[in-house]
């Protein structure tokens, strides 16, 4: 019986030859190969969840199987069909042991090859068994690797440690340290959708302004494949986020550029989101549509089919734009030239504030945009127009983003204590813009229907108005507890930690 | 939690196969199990090879919850832990009961190291003594194996009388026949006639003295792990099936 929940390890594949080769202590490797290989594949989100949480997760067959296990790999049949969304899976040991997974998420084939399994046992002079350990070998076409579930046996703990302590001399790793990804496919890079970015004390604000675009061009970069495969929506949702951060920069981080520069490059990467706003959009309502129906009673659901069928065959129209448009040679000049721009720094040139150095620098700009808040949501009562609330939120997004572009040059534990009760903020302001956002395209939305088809646009206005009203009354719940949820993060605290952080401790 | 004693008076008569090969067939069949092992002369720690502790020697051992968790050893078989101590126990009792109090300190002890038994299966040593009588109260079941001969039908007896002496419930006795050999019509006689003299006591599985078995001393593993389509493996298979029924 195995003692508790033991981590597995990932190791090189000749490790069984040296485990087998020499006695451990007094002990001997004494090793079964499975008679057959099976073909296997690696599957992980895009942003590799799984392995952040040293978990490994492979198909194997009609099989799923997952690391670490008490011992051996949890099992899991899940048939021929490929296994999209770990929310799609049926109950099962494998979907419980993942727990909370990124549902919007897919999972992909991150690394693929043969597999084969391999029992090692350690065992006395008597021949039993002290501890055991259970290899799959991965090999794919450019490396191969084992990932081991050792097992510890009652009452022989000192074999276990012997077990642990010679897989550890073979380079053994756990699941937790070591990527199974990385060890099948050294060319492998991890996509990681918030870089982390480094800032020395030297740092100018031109350098920091340089890196951070750099850094985000490749992470939309990273994302254009799976746009154009329609994957999943995360693909398009961290392309997005990619150049809105870039442009951020460009807006936030004044005069570090030149101005005529900055100008030309705001609109570029405008232009370049514009592209994508509707499909974004869209993407939304279709994984709202459960909440949407939700929202109604059942008589007026047969209008939001309609709508929603409309909604699918327009998003269908416009991923076919978006994708022509990311494989185009002309969008492929234009970002190649944006990277080579931003990496060779040729023709941008530094602004008045370029020389700064990037931490005063950040200071400055975050105590400007604090302060900015702080007035904004002073003048906020539960009377105030609803054009005050939105500027409160866009304030808070940029607030939210030249702290977190800023966050390697301050304290990470004060830094911290800001961030979470900004993120509460923004969650309040987020929901009532999206209740607003929400209201206005539908109602856009009724405007577009032509005068054709009468009867059926008739039982669509009912559900879509019906569907505006109710968003209606969310917003204004939402509305109501904003002069809260400020109050709540400019607390004491958030104000003496804003001012030690970014004025000196000066008000 | 179910207590099984594996018990006879008479030595000799295949018990310590019996409890070697129903330990695995319990836990094979999803059972987490416990083999104890308190016979001196047997050997069911032999049998999975499974070296004697040196720290075991001391009676007073199972007032103690740690050196008891810590002497159980895992078999090389999954769900079979066995605990190798081969002495007197005269605290075998508070050991039994505290077994089966799931407030006792040593059954939390045993959950929090995953050692939550289905089944206790018990080893003992052939004699009637403060550890059998103990042993007899307190499990639900107590197999007797008995070699189909006149002596082995005197030594029954006597179990029997010892059980109406001390007012013990005849029903936990599930005797059968061990180490048959049908050429021997005095076996055949002798199994008819106790069955009907100790009616409902046995089963009707019998497990026949075959070369596998006397193996399994050369093997050091239950006969149902190195030879299981053989007809002994079969056999205790049934045995299995039969007590577990009647338990």
């Amino acid at each position: 019986m195995s003692l508790t929940f033991l981590p597995s390890y990932l190791v090189r594949s000749d490790a069984l030859d040296t485990l087998s080769g020499k006695p451990i202590g007094k002990l001997r490797a004494r090793l079964t190969r499975g008679e057959n290989d099976f073909p296997f594949k690696v599957l992980d989100t895009h942003d590799e969840h799984l392995r952040r949480r040293g978990i490994c997760l492979v198909r194997s067959g009609s099989d799923l199987l997952l690391w670490p296990a008490a011992h051996g790999p949890i099992t899991q049949y899940v048939g021929k069909d490929p296994v999209e969304f770990v929310t799609d899976l049926p109950d099962g040991p494998v979907r419980q042991a993942l727990g909370a997974v990124p549902e919007l998420r897919s999972l992909l084939p991150m690394a693929q090859g043969r597999m084969q399994q391999v029992l090692l046992a350690l065992v006395d002079t008597e021949e039993k068994t002290r501890a055991r350990a259970e290899f799959h070998v991965l090999t794919a076409q450019d490396g191969s690797a084992a990932i081991v579930q050792p097992q510890a046996l009652r009452g022989y703990d000192g074999a276990y440690t012997q077990l642990i302590k010679a897989l550890g001399a073979c380079g053994a790793k756990t699941l937790t340290e070591a990527s199974v990804i990385a060890a099948l496919n050294p060319d492998h890079r991890p996509y990681v959708a918030k870089p982390d970015l480094k800032l020395g004390a030297k740092t100018t604000a031109y350098d920091a302004a340089t890196g951070i675009i750099k850094a985000y061009l490749a992470v939309a970069r990273r994302n254009e494949a799976g746009i154009i495969a329609d994957t999943d929506i995360e693909f398009l949702h961290d392309y997005r986020i990619a150049l809105r951060k870039i442009r951020s920069v460009l807006s936030l981080f004044k005069d570090v550029y030149k101005d005529k520069q900055t100008l030309a490059l705001k609109q570029q990467f405008s232009d370049l989101m514009a592209l994508t706003g509707r499909l974004r959009d869209l993407d939304v309502y279709m994984q709202e549509r459960q909440f949407f129906f939700d929202l109604l009673p059942e008589s007026l659901h047969a209008g939001l089919e309609r709508m929603f069928q409309m909604f699918a065959e327009e998003r269908t129209a416009q991923l076919a734009t978006l994708a022509a448009h990311l494989q185009s040679p002309a969008y492929e000049a234009e970002i190649t030239a944006l990277i080579n721009r931003f990496d060779t720094c040729h023709k941008l040139r530094p602004g008045p504030e370029g020389d700064r150095n990037a931490q005063t620098y950040a200071a400055k700009l975050i105590w400007k945009r604090y302060r900015k808040i702080c007035q904004i949501a002073e003048a906020i009562d539960d009377q105030t127009e609803d054009e005050m609330v939105h500027e409160l939120r866009i304030q808070c997004k940029k607030l939210r983003y030249l702290m977190e572009f800023f966050a390697p040059a301050f304290p990470k534990t004060a830094f911290k204590s800001l961030l979470k009760p900004l993120k509460k903020l923004q969650d309040n302001l987020g929901l009532f813009n999206d209740y607003s956002v929400q209201q206005n395209s539908l109602t856009a939305f009724l405007d577009s229907l032509g005068t054709k088809d009468h009867d059926r646009n008739m039982q669509l206005a009912q559900s879509v108005g019906a569907l505006i009203a109710v968003l209606h009354q969310r917003q204004r719940e939402e509305r109501l507890k904003v002069v809260d949820s400020f109050a709540m993060f400019n607390s004491k605290e958030t104000q003496q930690t804003f001012r030690d952080l970014f004025h000196g401790g000066k008000s | 939690m179910k207590i099984i004693a594996c018990y006879s008076n008479k030595g000799g008569v295949g018990k310590t196969a019996t409890a070697v090969n129903l330990a695995y067939a319990l836990a094979a069949k999803g059972q987490r199990t416990l083999l104890c092992d308190l016979d001196p002369q047997g050997a069911s720690s032999f049998y999975f090879r499974v070296k004697p502790s040196k720290k075991l020697t001391e009676t007073k051992f199972f007032e103690d919850v740690e050196r008891f968790t810590k002497a159980i050893r895992a078999s090389d078989f999954d769900g079979l832990d066995i605990l190798p101590a081969n002495m007197t126990f005269r605290d075998f009792d508070v050991f039994l009961s505290r077994m089966r109090n799931s407030r006792s300190r040593l059954k939390k002890a045993l959950k929090a190291v995953k050692g939550d038994y289905d089944v206790i299966l018990l080893d003992c040593p052939p004699n009637i003594s403060t550890l059998s009588e103990n042993v007899f109260s307190a499990a639900d079941g107590i197999i007797v194996p008995v070699i189909p001969t006149t002596l082995s039908q005197r030594t029954y007896i006597q179990l029997e009388q010892f059980f109406q002496a001390n007012k013990l419930p005849l029903k936990k006795l599930h005797a059968f026949f061990s180490m048959t050999q049908g050429v021997k019509s005095l076996h055949g006689q002798t199994m008819e006639d106790m069955r009907k003299q100790h009616k409902k006591r046995f089963l009707k599985t019998q497990i026949a003295f075959t070369s596998d078995i006397e193996r399994m001393g050369v093997q050091r593993a239950p006969v149902m792990a190195t030879a299981p389509r053989s007809q002994a493996a079969q056999a205790y298979g049934t045995l299995h099936d039969e007590l577990m029924e009647r338990l």
